[in-house]
């Protein structure tokens, strides 16, 4: 056996040649590293100075040194597999051939084969572990099986006669392939896995493009899967920085939300509005002149819907609800036919979330069977799939890959021609609002690959005027999309080796002709505003028969975008930076008051406490010996958890007691020891009975209303535990993560209270002290001390201007500024009794304001690269926000101090309303 | 100053040094005042035994000459007498390194062993000690006149200083010679590409010099690779280095 760094044929050379291979390879070293120089004759001519000597000389040198570079490039030891492009490579690629690309392939065997690396043959390699063992003789098994009833059938098929294979009584009637079905009003099943497959999807459902996810995500663990789906979580690859850059600036991220739910539902229009109202859509908007596009079906309508629980609604979760048209009007004949005018029935999907699936399929159905006519809800989860992209190039992208379909430039959808004239959009928040599309489009793998799209020249005017005219009603149909019928046909596209056999008939870069085994494929496309101003960039989404998606996202994937490179992949993680950037609340994770967001949270305070527990004991978090300065230890509420329930709970015996005695924060280590009980009991507070079950939502304009009432002179009780979402952004330094406690800067009113207290107190007794604390112990001053930390706006901090150092002094003189400025500081002696942390953090920094301040929680938060600085989503209580808002206006109420869970300083931010 | 730079250098020696003399010490600490010998603490900082990357600083010389060669006919005597022109001032700023006895060429050796020697008059056992381990001539060319020193990074001014110093070529009756510190680097490449760049301003001058359109400018031909743009100098402020990881290369003259 050789050893593994010895070059093979080393130890054979016995000519002469260094019998050791180490020395070998040094002699090339150095051979390589040795530069050939010339002797000065070289560069005279007879012993004088000559010019043309000279310039051989230089010419020499030049070479010799190029040469010397060269060389010593080529002797350093890179591997073909260290050339790939990043994205491309694999770890395992340092040992097996079939992980480089096959280009390099060749030069990598022989690589190896120089280098005696040991390679593995996945055919030849033995199992190792027991339940690897079990399988490989269950499979050999199983083979052996397969084999005989092949035989036996090969036998049979030899010597029986054809009355065998045509049993009798059968009739030759043809019937129809049978096709998925959908029940009405019921949950449909999960499209029925490859056997190969099955066995993993029983509790989830993988998306049609699983496999291809899963070698370049990571995705759930296969135990737990997120709302029964197997999600890609995040690429593999390093993506942050570049999904930041792809969603904003140069090419497309795209996400497969197959896993995202589509509703059906179909009814006389006057039901629909019904149920539509009772679902809390219920803006006049909506259903007078306004809202005639959107029920016409050429816009979406995207918002809350929520449900009535008892008295109060609760929120339920974002959802896309899409009219389809109606056909267009019947001719008179025909309405004589039909001798009863049956009112028209229209259909809507509801797209949703799969967090608060359940949730509203139900609500649908109660709304549904309560109406007169009934409405009939149909399951189209597995029906539907869709394909999510943001970036400049999105546009581009979906041209490049949506072909419509139509024989003649006659028979061209209407909307199809819209579409194919956005070339040279770059963001999807350019279109009218909430526009839709929906036409049919072509296999794309009849044109893969996907070639990079032209834009016609001088086609902006009318690119201009179709963006402004917006012509899609113009003989309107309704969509395929929503006809069961046309999806199943489009799922049934051919198969893709019959694609290949086509292809390989096809001349090369040829595109294969459409013929009638390929079916149209009915999408939609609904492009959406990200936030309130135009100029984020928007989101397309394409939704497709879920049988059509993985062919469409092979092909989107390869698409050539014109300023290079290929569309990025995204997960759950990249969604989410994107609606963080965009200072977008994500559902569910950002909203505490839903059903949803109560089980979102649950289990991160599971997964938190998890992690808390795997460390030992040295190296995690002590949540009950926190400093927070002035004498508090301790977490407030669940350092784990956006304690919505404590703060609710403070805020109801703030209003029963007007001041709340520390007796409730010495609580707080019990309700951290129990908060383990507190999760697994939690099952219960999706009911809405725990205190997070009784949190509510407020929206902004339900906030702004509040505000502006309360300017009278008898403010408005607010709702009880009430929450808004806040947008948070730090003014100068800090960054939040989740679960970071918001807190509002420490009363004005409250602060004159205490110090007049004082000063009676001081009268009566004892000398006046200079330091006046309230009465948890917090100095007076610390709202001045939160103020000062502002930065005015130079972006410079106010308080004490730090000496600078004039310009253009010498190095003396600096030092006698440095040396005065050191001596000049005041350091108090003896150093002020009382423990640290008593005044101030550390001398310079201002402790956190109590928790009768603690006005809410972070539930998203990073350094925000769109911004610069660290930005955060959160939730505030609303009453507490409101009084603050009220005792000091708009700009100062809104300033507030957030400190991480765990940690003790806290920074200045301000909060904003979304 | 003095004394602060004494007890770095103390630290220094304790931790550096294998020769325990420590009268030398007493010897020396003036001379380590002066401004090229002032040690980069954060070099020092990195220099802790765990940390056992060598780094090493390249540096690209010239030898220029100030008189003509003993061949070559003096051009102010025999200017009337020889038939050729006088030397043009690129040629003569740019001359070969000759010896007396033709036969045999300079080693680099030779080279190494009188910086060695300079750097001991200079700085003493000391210096030379933290200097000798690493030093080393990558490459010499007798016909340019260029040559390539290996220095341990943290000691490279000390190579520098001794280069200063050195007033002749180091062979018996050596021509008077000045010892240019072209460029200094952390990598072989960029010395490389340096040694190259010049040498090609180096043959459009020759070339134009050729074609007649000689601007006899001594100055010009001297500094013939630095008047053009260079996008990284890095100048060397008040004895400081700005040396770190990042910084790889700088020019001075």
């Amino acid at each position: 056996m050789m050893k593994r760094k010895d070059p093979p044929g080393g130890a054979k050379d016995t000519q002469g040649r260094n019998p050791n291979p180490r020395n070998n390879k040094r002699v090339k070293v150095q051979d390589a590293r040795n530069i050939r120089t010339q002797p000065s004759d070289a560069a005279l001519e007879d012993g004088k100075l000559d010019l043309n000597k000279f310039l051989n000389a230089r010419e020499f040198e030049i070479k010799a040194l190029e040469k010397s570079m060269n060389k010593c490039k080529a002797i350093n030891a890179t591997r073909v597999f260290q050339m790939v492009p990043r994205a491309m490579r694999r770890r395992t690629a340092s040992h097996n051939v079939k992980r480089v690309p096959k280009r390099l392939r060749a030069q990598a065997t022989k690589e190896m084969l120089d280098d005696n690396t040991p390679t593995v043959e996945s055919r030849k390699r033995k199992p190792r572990t027991t339940r690897a063992r079990i399988r490989v003789e269950t499979m050999k098994r199983l083979r052996y099986l397969a084999d005989k009833k092949r035989k036996k059938k090969a036998k049979k098929a030899g010597d029986g006669t054809t009355e065998e294979v045509q049993p009798k009584g059968t009739s030759i009637i043809k019937t129809r392939a049978p096709r998925p079905k959908i029940r009405r009003n019921m949950l449909n099943e999960p499209p029925k896995a490859d056997s190969k497959y099955r066995k993993r999807q029983i509790n989830k459902t993988w998306l049609p493009t699983h496999l291809w996810h899963a070698k370049r995500a990571t995705m759930t663990k296969p135990n737990s899967p997120l709302w029964r789906f197997a999600i890609p979580l995040t690429s593999t690859a390093k993506c942050y920085r570049p999904t930041h850059r792809a969603s904003g600036q140069k090419g497309v991220v795209a996400w497969d939300v197959s896993y995202m739910s589509t509703i059906g539902m179909y009814g006389t229009a006057d039901c629909l509005e019904r149920a539509l109202r009772s679902l809390g859509l219920v803006q006049e908007g909506l259903w007078n002149a306004r809202g005639k596009k959107w029920r016409a079906g050429v816009r979406k309508w995207t918002g809350t819907v929520s449900r009535q629980q008892k008295s109060l609604r609760r929120d339920i979760g974002p959802a896309t609800i899409v009219w389809n048209p109606q056909p267009p009007a019947t001719t008179s004949d025909e309405m004589e036919t039909s001798n009863q005018p049956k009112k028209p029935q229209r259909q809507i999907l509801i797209r949703t979330h799969p967090s608060c699936f359940l949730e509203l399929f139900e609500e649908l159905l109660k709304l549904a069977k309560s109406q007169k006519p009934q409405l009939h809800v149909e399951d189209l989860r597995f029906e539907i799939g869709s394909i999510e992209l943001v970036g400049p190039g999105s546009t581009e992208t979906l041209l490049g890959v949506l072909e419509p379909f139509h024989q003649t430039p006659e028979a061209a959808e209407c909307h199809a021609t819209v579409f194919r004239s956005l070339a040279g959009v770059t963001n999807p928040a350019s279109l009218p609002k909430d526009a839709i599309l929906g036409f049919s489009a072509k296999d794309p793998r009849l044109a893969y690959p996907p070639k990079r799209i032209q834009i016609p020249s001088g086609s902006e005017q009318t690119l201009l005027k179709t963006l402004t005219e917006w012509p899609v009603e113009e003989n309107l149909k309704p969509y395929d999309i929503f006809d069961r019928e046309s999806r199943y046909q489009a799922s049934r596209m051919p198969a893709q080796k019959s694609i290949n056999r086509r292809k390989g008939a096809n001349a090369p870069g040829e595109a294969i002709k459409v013929t009638a085994a390929d079916p149209p494929i009915p999408v939609m496309l609904l492009a959406s505003r990200s936030g309130t101003d135009g100029q984020a960039q928007g989101t397309w989404t394409l939704l497709a028969p879920w049988k059509c998606i993985q062919a469409l996202w092979y092909c989107l994937m390869h698409y050539p975008l014109t300023t290079g490179g290929n569309p990025r992949l995204g997960g759950l993680e990249e969604q989410r930076q994107i609606a963080f950037e965009h200072g977008l609340p994500w559902f569910p994770g950002d909203f505490p008051a839903t059903d949803a967001g109560v089980e979102w949270e649950r289990e991160q305070r599971a997964k938190r406490r998890g992690d808390w527990d795997r460390r030992p004991k040295s190296k995690r978090l002590e949540w009950k010996s926190l400093d927070l300065g002035a004498g508090r230890k301790g977490e407030m509420g669940d350092g784990f958890a956006c304690d919505f329930e404590y703060l609710v709970g403070l805020a109801a015996a703030a209003a029963g007691r007007p001041d709340v005695s520390r007796t409730q924060g010495a609580s707080d280590a019990v309700s951290i020891s129990d908060g383990a009980a507190e999760a697994r009991v939690g099952d219960q507070s999706v009911g809405g009975q725990s205190p997070a079950g009784t949190i509510r939502q407020v929206t902004k304009r339900e906030f702004d209303a509040l505000v502006r009432l309360g300017g009278g002179d008898k403010p408005t009780p607010p709702p009880a535990g009430a929450v808004v979402t806040v947008g948070l952004e730090f003014v100068a330094r800090g960054v939040a993560k989740a679960c970071a406690r918001i807190y509002r800067l420490p009363g004005r009113a409250k602060v004159e209270e205490v110090r007049a207290a004082a000063v009676a107190s001081t009268q009566a007794e004892v000398p006046a002290t200079p330091e006046v604390k309230t009465s948890n112990g917090l100095p007076v001053d610390l709202r001045e001390q939160w103020l000062a930390k502002v930065p005015d706006g130079n972006g410079k901090k106010k308080g004490a201007a730090v000496p600078r150092m004039p310009a253009g002094v010498d190095m003396e003189t600096r030092k006698k500024i440095l040396a005065g400025s050191l001596l000049a500081v005041e350091v108090p002696y003896p150093r002020p009794a009382g423990g640290r942390n008593e005044v101030d953090l550390g001398g310079h920094h201002p402790l956190c304001p109590g928790e009768e301040d603690l006005i809410g929680f972070v539930t998203t938060g990073a350094f925000s690269l769109s911004e610069g600085r660290g930005a955060a989503i959160g939730s505030v209580e609303v009453g507490r926000a409101l009084e603050t808002l009220r005792e000091m206006g708009g700009r100062e109420g809104r300033l507030c101090v957030v400190r991480n869970a765990g940690e003790s300083v806290g920074w200045l931010a301000r909060w904003e309303v979304v | 100053m003095t004394w602060f730079n004494g007890s770095l250098f103390l630290r220094v020696y304790l931790r550096n040094s294998k020769l325990k003399l420590i009268h030398h010490l007493l010897s020396i600490s003036p001379t380590f005042s002066s401004q090229p010998l002032a040690q980069n603490p954060r070099s020092q900082s990195l220099n802790s035994p765990i940390m056992v990357r060598l780094k090493d600083r390249y540096l690209l010389v010239n030898i220029l000459y100030t008189d003509l060669p003993p061949s070559q006919p003096s051009s102010s005597s025999s200017s009337s007498s020889s038939p050729n022109t006088p030397v043009s001032d690129l040629l003569r700023y740019n001359q070969p390194t000759t010896t007396a006895s033709a036969s045999a060429d300079l080693k680099p050796q030779t080279l190494l062993r009188d910086i060695r020697n300079e750097i001991t008059s200079l700085f003493g056992d000391c210096g030379a000690g933290k200097v000798n381990h690493n030093l080393q001539v990558k490459y010499f060319s007798p016909a340019t006149s260029t040559f390539i020193l290996r220095v341990s990074r943290e000691h490279y001014r000390l190579v520098w200083a001794a280069l200063s110093f050195m007033q002749s070529f180091p062979v018996k009756n050596g021509r008077p010679c000045i010892y240019r510190v072209l460029r200094v680097s952390g990598t072989m490449r960029k010395v490389e590409k340096e040694t190259i760049r010049r040498a090609r301003l180096l043959i459009l001058a020759a070339k134009e010099e050729l074609k007649g359109r000689s601007s006899s400018d001594s100055l010009g031909a001297l500094l013939r690779g630095d008047s053009t743009s260079q996008q990284r100098t890095l100048p060397i402020v008040g004895g400081q280095d700005v040396d770190s990881a990042s910084e790889d290369d700088m020019v001075e003259d």
